[in-house]
């Protein structure tokens, strides 16, 4: 599979009548160079809880680099806050020319940054082919107008994007499923298609949380297997909480360690592994290695 | 091939039927389409979005009553454009989306059954504006309704019209109208569910976060659809002004909300399909009941006073039938049909299949 | 002056009265994620009771039962559907509850008719001057004995063990139910509470100046509503200022109606709807209502 710039749709995206959702407001995603995520001295609070305290690290483009700490340490919160569903109360997280800090979770997605869900957030009731399909939503221009009246240039595009849907569920295995609705699908299934729904996005950036949680042996090597695929096809950088401690130190470029909302150790993983600090942390925790 | 056998039935049974019912059936008929075509913007609202909405009820008046006023010549206290009657009805339907605007900025932000509570305010500030502004209203007394004249076709019952020794008046004639009315509504909203707008509104529907994150601006979603739902709900409105002849303001209160929600949950949730059965149901129910009731037990003739009469029958049964279908039947009559249709295979019933019938189930 | 200060003293009684059965919308939303749009036909059921029994058993023993019934109807609710449709989202469980109101409303507006069923009650049309402000004694009672049972379920709300359980299960209802919380015993409770609050709430809706019970009093009940919603659905205190702000609103907006004519008749019923929109449109969360927190 190769970076699709070409599945972008090509329909010029003509201005729209009526109670069209869209507008041009957002900021778009410009294909091509793939830019650090400079996370800085990002601090949040709810209600006098401090679930993060001043956290920085980068994401080198490129890479893979795993988020990790005993639970409670501040990981959701942290992705929370990269996608946009949170706001931080300090701080800033640039990715290229971009604040996303200031920004809204689709203004976000606008930028090429997409995420998956520890808890499955698909619909149930759709095909895994809508449910891939509302990833091109960002790529894609039909507005209540176009799609109602099913004007020629919405089924155009419907059809270009439903082509590149099939290659990525046939990247990601999913390709005979498509038209199954997704509650149908065993829990690891549904995992993948999570996975697949993020990749449908076109990202620069990719966030996964606790993409194998979950998951039996054989389906973590599948999941490995597919992450590392996806770095090196797709040249994405990715951005990876888990607790399978065995998946990061094979996957990971580098790995930052959070506990109690706090940044304890940053570095490549071998390093990590041995600093007393997070032995600490963990044990401290009862957390399982 | 079948398919397209049974598309032919149909509309050769639609076409067929002003040519033997009755005028009672025939308006009955023509209530099930008007409250069709309302239905279906609700559960664009309601079922495919998750969006609760009591204020239906105001976007028919705005579309009722603004039909009338952009139509009528000024008369005495009444005011009016006087403006060809169908401009009048596309302007009805614009203005009511117009008003869903007005209110999207709590339609944005609020979402599911908050919503719902926020929209109660649109049915008392409906039926305040409907008896206050008499010059636009007509007040407590309502107006009557221009007929539509359609490139100098009247649809009314002059000047008179026979069409194969049966005598077409106003009815005969809204029921082909109504038909067309309701199978473009039909069809747009089927577009919307299947495209890229419908995917989005699901999405928020089942999970607003992940909505967002995928790139949906979630609050001008819920604010569009609104307006889209407050469209429906406008058209819907000319077409019962059409058929019923007169605007009354006591008609668009409240209860009109509550049943249309009656008939999105009973039709099914989330498809045109649902919300167009649900309509017929909720809206015969009555008449049915009006005309057959002699023959049950427990209904009382209507008028007499005592015992339950054909109306009030028809809200506690329906009322009942909201509850039940939430219990045993989540889908509702919709997804009955589905289930009995796969284990029949033999029988093949015209009915869009919709690929998200309903929220019921989360996982 | 004292049109200003008794139209105030009626707003807050009445007030008091909102906050009764917003505090029991409240409660249900808290313990059970329910909006609960049955929650007028609760009321219009423990009115009916009274109003139906006063005659035969006397007021008091006619209070009780109609306190009884709404709050065994509540509880049916919960245990006969709310609690049956456990696979539903809250937004088909508020469209449920939609589905019982469409039935109690129904079958209890038709016995009540065309007929304005008196409350039997012990007050009266009397009046009593506070200085030089007249003021129904209904509307002391019901200030008082509003105030008494906020009161007496804040108190139990914060203090008893029902409490405790019921703001667990608020918070958090999974860990409530691992801690040894009866999920079931608290959302029955929780309806069983609304329904008798909204009972009492019937009474001083429907005694004077009010002529009675009639089918209109859910509509009254309706701006209960706005009440819970303008203060915040989640929030108790919510539920107490929203009543009032709509009870205040009311009064006046009625009571000033006269110089107010360009805005129509009857505006005192629509003010409070008008009242809770533009809070809306300030904080959609409502005054007091905790903004929510995604958890993902």
């Amino acid at each position: 599979m190769t970076r699709a710039s070409g599945a972008t749709p090509e329909s010029g995206a003509a201005p729209e009548s009526g109670a069209t959702p869209e507008s041009g407001a957002t900021p778009t995603y410009q294909p091509g160079g793939m830019p650090p995520l400079e996370v800085r001295d990002v601090t949040v609070r709810f209600a006098g809880l401090t679930a993060l305290d001043g956290v920085s690290f980068t994401v080198e483009p490129g890479t893979v680099h795993a988020l990790i700490g005993p639970n409670g340490a501040g990981k959701s919160t942290c992705f929370n806050v990269l996608s946009g569903v949170y706001r931080a109360t300090s701080g800033s997280v640039r990715l290229g020319g971009a604040e996303l800090t200031a920004l809204r979770p689709h203004e976000v997605a606008a930028l090429g940054v997409a995420r998956t869900f520890q808890n499955i957030a698909l619909s149930p009731r759709l095909p895994v082919r809508d449910n891939l399909l509302l990833g091109r939503h960002r790529l894609t221009r039909a507005g209540f107008v176009a799609a109602g009246l099913r004007l020629p240039r919405a089924r155009r595009e419907e059809r270009a994007h439903e082509a590149r849907i099939a290659e990525i569920a046939a990247f990601v295995g999913l390709g005979d499923l498509l038209g199954t609705p997704v509650g149908l699908l065993p829990y690891g299934v549904r995992k993948r298609v999570e996975l697949a729904r993020a990749l449908a996005m076109e990202p620069r950036l990719l966030l996964l949380d606790e993409p194998v949680a979950g998951m039996n042996s054989g389906e973590r090597v599948e999941m490995a297997e597919l992450i590392v695929s996806v770095r090196e096809s797709l040249g994405i950088s990715i951005l990876l909480v888990e607790h399978d401690m065995g998946m990061v130190m094979r996957l990971a470029d580098r790995v930052t360690v959070l506990d109690f909302g706090r940044r304890i150790a940053d570095g490549p993983p071998a390093e990590v592994q041995n600093d007393p600090k997070v032995v600490g942390a963990y044990l401290g925790t009862e957390e399982g290695l | 091939m079948s398919r397209h056998l049974i598309r032919a039935g149909v509309l050769a049974a639609f076409v067929v039927v002003p040519f033997y019912l009755e005028g009672f059936w025939l308006q009955a008929g023509l209530f099930a389409m008007s409250a069709a075509v309302g239905a279906i913007g609700l559960n664009l609202l309601t079922g495919a979005t998750g969006q609760l909405s009591m204020g239906h009820a105001f976007f028919l008046a705005v579309g009722a009553y603004a039909y009338v006023y952009f139509a009528a010549e000024p008369t005495g206290s009444l005011g009016g454009l006087g403006l060809p009657t169908p401009l009048a009805a596309v302007l009805a339907v614009v203005l009511s989306g117009a008003a869903g605007g007005l209110f999207s900025p709590i339609a944005g932000r609020l979402k599911g059954a908050y919503l719902g509570i926020a929209t109660l305010a649109l049915i008392f500030l409906g039926q305040h504006l409907l008896f206050n502004a008499g010059p636009v209203t007509g007040g407590f007394n309502g107006r009557a309704v221009p007929p539509l004249e359609l490139f100098g076709f009247v649809f009314s019952d002059a000047p008179e019209l026979v069409v194969m020794d049966v005598p077409f008046g106003a009815l005969e004639r809204l029921w082909f109208l109504g038909g067309a009315v309701l199978l473009a509504a039909a069809l747009f909203a089927r577009g919307v569910l299947r495209g890229r707008p419908g995917r989005a509104m699901n999405t928020i529907r089942d999970h607003e976060i992940a909505a967002g994150v995928m790139g949906v601006p979630v609050a001008r979603y819920r604010a569009g659809v609104f307006v889209l739902s407050s469209m429906y709900g406008g058209l819907a409105g000319v077409l019962l002004a059409l058929v019923f002849q007169r605007t009354v303001p006591d008609y668009f209160g409240m209860l009109l909300s509550l049943d249309y929600l009656a008939m999105i949950v009973i039709g099914g949730l989330g498809s045109v399909g649902g919300a167009v059965i649900g309509a017929v149901f909720v809206s015969l129910l009555p008449q049915l009941l009006t005309r057959y009731g002699d023959a049950l037990p427990l209904v009382a003739a209507p008028g007499s006073g005592d015992g339950v009469s054909p109306a009030e029958a028809a809200r506690l049964l329906y009322g009942a039938a909201v509850v039940a279908v939430v219990l045993f039947l989540p889908g509702g009559l919709l997804g009955l049909l589905h289930s009995l249709r796969r284990r029949l295979p033999g029988l093949r019933l015209p009915l869009s299949a919709n690929p998200t019938p309903s929220p019921e189930t989360r996982s | 002056m004292i049109t200003f200060l008794e139209l105030l003293v009626n707003g807050i009684s009445i007030g008091a009265v909102y906050a009764l059965i917003a505090l029991g919308f409240v409660v249900i939303f808290k313990a059970t994620d329910v909006v609960n749009f049955a929650h007028a036909s609760l009321l219009l059921a423990g009115g009916y009771v009274v109003a139906r029994l006063h005659a035969a058993i006397g007021f008091w023993p006619a209070l009780l039962a109609g306190i009884a019934v709404a709050a065994v109807l509540g509880a049916l609710v919960e245990f006969l559907v709310i609690r049956r449709s456990k696979a539903a989202t809250h937004g088909v469980l508020a469209i449920v509850t939609i589905g019982v109101d469409i039935v109690l409303t129904t079958e209890l507006t038709r016995r009540i008719g065309a007929e304005v069923l008196a409350m039997g009650d012990p007050w009266g049309s009397r009046v009593v001057h506070l200085g030089p402000v007249p003021v129904a004694e209904t509307r002391l009672v019901a200030l008082v004995t509003a105030a008494l049972l906020i009161a007496v379920f804040l108190l139990a709300f914060k203090f008893t063990g029902w409490g405790v359980a019921m703001r667990a299960t608020a918070e958090d209802p999974e860990t409530a139910a691992l801690m040894g919380v009866r999920l079931g015993r608290v959302s029955l409770s929780a309806w069983a509470v609304a329904g008798a609050l909204a009972a009492v709430a019937a009474l001083f809706l429907c005694v004077f100046p009010t002529p009675g019970l009639d089918r209109g009093a859910s509509f009254a009940a309706l701006k209960a509503f706005p009440a819970a919603i303008l203060g915040g659905l989640d929030s108790t205190t919510g539920a107490l200022v929203g009543g009032l702000v709509v009870g205040v609103t009311e009064a006046l907006m009625t009571g000033y109606q006269n110089d107010l004519t360009f805005l129509g008749r009857g505006i005192g019923d629509v003010a409070p709807f008008l009242v809770m929109i533009a809070i809306l449109l300030l904080r959609p969360a409502g005054l007091f209502g905790t903004k929510e927190l995604a958890r993902v």
